[in-house]
């Protein structure tokens, strides 16, 4: 092998390194596929197991236009729709040190799935409406908030139809029409 | 030297490879119906793009690096297209459908999963583009809850001749989705400003008690004096005191006043105290529940009678949300020109222009968008909203950015 061949491996070398550097480093936008990894524990006598899932939950931040995720574990129940609704209860209390873009006082007043639609119908307490600060971004902040940690964490949910007061509502604060079923935006996500 | 020749390879490999692995692939198809060509763009990942219409071409302007399974693709038996082309320049890549003659888009939407960009197509002879109708103006517009988007002369007339139906109710004339090509623009005559909330809708409030339905009234009020006085269009407000409007009035306003673009004005608010900067939306008209899609798919496919085919008030509702459709490119053109100006003028931070299904946007029949000026919600932002100043740099930058879209559709009326 000469010295100029060498010269040339080391330099393609160098490149690739290069190459793959910026690959691995270049900012990503969308977080990575997720699946809620399982886990099982025993009770406190060692009696009886118990089952809990870890999900990623996004949540806002006063120094980015992204949401970013922490992680928590959330029992899991006999019943898909009553996790489901574990989560959402999760979503809604918020996390310390965390933004949750929600008003206080709203409650999740029931849950439903549609399998064949593939779609988590979502029924919160008037006070969602009669509560909310009002603007654009605070409603798209409230709306993506759910749907995107909603679809990102149990994946065969692929949209999330938003009711009020057991009702359709026309929008939460007088811009984003409601009417309609959301696909999640993963622009909003953004990982660690 | 052969091994020179292969290590160099593969510096060439190794260099390139961070820029064909972040190449954006897009499969093409089309079809051809009566009456139209459906082109449609698709990718595993979705992508921002521009159109621009070019005599005998179509062309979508994608940042980055994008590729069709090949350069050009000739695309037999169609009477409408010649092939399909992609380019990569100056750090986009333009994708080129080419005619056989000339073509208008009567229709473009976007669809997820996967993403795909849709085009309807429908021959057109540039020769053949309408007169300008007379100007009419519509008296008593604010009591048509629900009229419908004057899409075309036929539809406009078809409405003529309907009683007013009742508030909320769908069953107005949708746009019509007949086949026909849709209509060139018109030169600019009316423009409608659309202060947001109103009377017991006080829109979001800052900490300091200021309202948003007060600014953008006043902000409104600015606009339409320079509006006037400056260029001598017509202006019309959907509200030009503290009054509450729904939102489907509002857009029955701008399009029974035969508006040609719509200004509707906001402060913003964000659970995110320091949130701040301003932003532009034009409306994303995404067919995001196949449900709805496929009937308007149906619709579509049913030319035989329109009149006939509109059976059902879910279907017309589906098509007049669907208003705003043929109005998207210049509404993000519109969208573009004014933030551009905003950031100039107001010096805070560019937060873009960004597309949302806004409800006041969707059934408005013309080129239209929603100004998001300031947050309102942050302290430093509402503070610069209590000045007379500011509000009157905030008109002002609008002005420039509506003088400029003039310009621009005065060049595609030419």
């Amino acid at each position: 092998m000469t010295k100029r061949t060498r010269t040339v491996l080391w330099l393609s070398g160098i490149a690739l390194l290069v190459a793959l550097a910026v690959l691995l480093l270049w900012p990503r936008r969308k977080p990575a596929p997720f699946e809620p990894e399982r886990l099982s524990r025993a009770g406190a006598q060692g009696s009886s197991i118990t089952e809990f899932i870890k999900v990623k939950v996004f949540y806002l931040t006063e120094t980015s236009l992204a949401m970013r995720p922490v992680y928590r574990e959330i029992q899991v129940p006999e019943m898909r729709e009553e996790l489901y609704r574990t989560f959402v209860s999760l979503l809604l209390s918020g996390d310390s040190g965390h933004t949750a873009p929600v008003p206080a006082g709203t409650q999740l007043r029931s849950l439903h799935y549609l399998a064949a639609r593939e779609m988590l119908v979502l029924d919160f307490n008037e006070l969602l409406a009669a509560a909310f600060p009002g603007g654009t971004t605070a409603e798209l902040e409230f709306i993506y908030f759910m749907v995107d940690n909603i679809c990102y964490n149990f994946r065969e949910i692929k949209k999330v139809k938003f009711l009020v007061g057991g009702n359709e509502s026309k929008t939460l604060a007088g811009h984003v029409d409601l009417e309609k079923p959301f696909f999640p935006n993963f622009d909003w996500l953004k990982d660690e | 030297m052969k091994k020179s020749i292969k290590a160099g390879t593969f510096l060439v490999a190794s260099l390139a490879a961070p820029l064909l692995l972040t190449s954006l692939a897009i499969d093409f198809r089309s079809f051809d119906h009566e009456g139209y060509t459906r082109v449609v763009f698709q990718s595993e990942r979705n992508f921002t793009y521009k159109v621009q219409d070019r005599p005998g071409r179509l062309e979508l302007h994608i940042p980055g690096r994008a590729d069709l399974p090949a350069r050009s693709v000739a695309i037999a038996n169609s009477p409408l297209l010649e092939r399909v082309t992609c380019d990569y320049r100056d750090s986009e890549s333009v994708l080129t459908i080419h005619f056989k003659g000339e073509a208008a888009v009567k229709k473009t939407f976007v669809l997820e999963d996967p993403f795909r960009v849709v085009f309807d197509l429908v021959r057109s002879e540039r020769s053949e583009r309408p007169a300008a109708p007379p100007r009419t103006d519509v008296p008593g517009s604010q009591d048509r809850e629900a009229a419908p988007p004057r899409n075309n002369e036929a539809a406009a007339v078809a409405a003529e001749k309907k009683p007013d139906p009742p508030r909320e109710n769908p069953s107005a004339v949708p746009p019509r989705t007949d086949g026909a090509a849709a209509p060139r623009p018109r030169a600019i005559e009316t423009i409608c400003i659309d202060p947001g909330h109103g009377g017991e809708d006080f829109g979001a409030i800052g900490r300091s008690k200021l309202k948003e339905k007060d600014i953008t009234l006043a902000i409104a009020l600015k606009l339409k004096k320079q509006i006037e006085s400056k260029t001598g269009l017509r202006v019309i407000m959907t509200r030009d005191k503290d009054s509450e409007v729904s939102l489907n009035t509002r857009a029955s306003i701008a399009n029974n006043q035969l508006a040609q673009m719509f200004i509707s004005i906001h402060a913003n608010s964000s659970f995110r105290k320091s949130a701040y900067g301003s932003e532009t939306f034009f409306v994303s008209l995404q067919a995001t529940d196949p449900e709805a899609l496929e009937l308007a798919q149906k619709e579509n496919q049913n030319q035989e009678d329109p009149g006939e085919s509109i059976q059902n008030d879910e279907l017309k509702m589906i098509l007049w949300n669907m208003a705003q459709t043929e109005h998207i490119r210049e509404s993000s053109k519109l969208a573009e020109f004014i933030q551009n100006e905003l950031n100039e003028l107001l010096g805070t931070r560019n937060r873009g222009v960004k597309q949302a299904p806004f409800r006041v946007l969707m059934r408005t029949a013309m080129p239209a968008v929603l100004i998001e000026t300031v947050f309102i919600s942050n302290a430093a932002e509402e503070k610069k909203l209590q000045s007379d100043e500011f509000l009157n740099k905030i008109a002002a930058a609008i002005y420039n950015g509506i003088s400029k879209f003039i310009y621009y559709y005065g060049s595609l009326v030419k």
